[in-house]
């Protein structure tokens, strides 16, 4: 389920049956232009994983609205934390980040939830044929990564 | 005995179809009259209702996953979005294109997805299963079979259309 009116009033229906909080982390600089063009792009394609990882799991999951910071630091590592133990108390068993940004990698051991680090794939353009298909590909690994925690 | 019963079976795929035939030149000339009848702001969209989604000869008795994508607009934004169907022959022949979204609260779900159930698609979310039919398993938690697409075939290609809840569903 989105995060939308009309999926979470239905979410509100169903709790018991959606326990799995998804939340992309995607990162955002203002100065330098390369890496802005850089993390724009991992951002539109984040936005494709997240809700395709969404549709093949509506009944269960609820994607969050992204989250966006400037750089993995320890302030940003706690944030993630606490909002685990919130989300575990209002009632969700899993959490999954998910992002390109391989800061987080590096504090994977200090997040509580599970970080699902995606290598980003350099594609010119979204749309054409042979990026669906890598992205189905990659999709899929993360499907099957999600179902081996349920 | 088994003599017996594939002749009945040939000679209900024979009834198929010649209806199938008499069907179709019945629709030919119920069409042009069709036409003239429906309002005419309607008709761009019932023609842009079916896209091409296979060949006929890649279909076969065993459901295979088939993805397409189709322009969505709403007030505000025109968006691609992806659909997906399971389609196989059935045993008469005919083909069926089932919706893939789960009647219980719409995961996706896949044919053979455990290995539990052999001939039956299953729903990973809360183990919802549905037979090669597609209706549901009584006791898992879908209440209804999985939808089934309009579909049509032209040049041997397979065009699908909107996905229907069943009949009394
Ligand atoms: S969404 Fe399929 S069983 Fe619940």
């Amino acid at each position: 389920m989105q995060w939308n009116k009309k999926d979470i009033e239905q979410y509100i229906e169903v709790k018991e049956y959606v326990d799995t909080l998804v939340i992309p982390l995607t990162p955002f600089t203002l100065n330098a232009d390369k890496e802005m063009v850089k993390q724009a792009s991992q951002a539109e394609l984040m936005e494709i994983y997240a809700k395709e990882i969404e549709r093949q799991f509506t009944g269960r999951i609820l994607l969050l609205p992204n989250y966006t910071y400037q750089t993995v630091n320890e302030t940003e590592e706690k944030r993630l934390n606490e909002w685990i133990n919130y989300s575990e108390d209002n009632p969700f068993k899993h959490v999954f980040f998910i992002t390109f940004d391989h800061q987080w990698k590096k504090v994977e051991k200090g997040i509580e939830g599970n970080l699902i680090w995606l290598p980003t794939i350099s594609i010119s353009e979204i749309g054409s044929q042979d990026s669906v298909k890598l992205i189905k590909e990659q999709v899929e690994q993360v499907t099957e990564l999600i179902k081996s925690y349920w | 005995m088994s003599e017996k019963k594939q002749q009945v079976s040939r000679r209900q795929f024979l009834n198929y179809t010649l209806t199938g035939v008499g069907g179709f030149m019945a629709a030919g000339m119920l069409a042009p009259m069709v036409r003239f009848a429906i309002d005419p702001a309607l008709q761009p969209q019932s023609k842009g209702d079916f896209k091409a989604v296979a060949q006929v000869d890649e279909i076969t008795n065993e459901p295979q996953r088939f993805d397409w994508t189709i322009d969505q607009t709403d007030a505000w934004y025109e968006s691609e979005v992806t659909k997906s169907a399971w389609v196989y022959k059935q045993e008469d022949g005919s083909i069926l294109a089932l919706s893939p979204v789960c009647k219980h609260l719409g995961c996706v779900v896949s044919w053979q997805g455990n290995s539990d159930y052999p001939e039956q698609f299953f729903c990973p979310c809360h183990d919802g299963r549905y037979y090669k039919s597609g209706e549901n398993v009584e006791g898992t938690p879908p209440p209804v079979g999985l939808d089934i697409y309009e579909h049509k075939i032209e040049d041997g290609t397979l065009y699908l259309g909107k996905a229907k809840p069943r009949e009394g569903a």
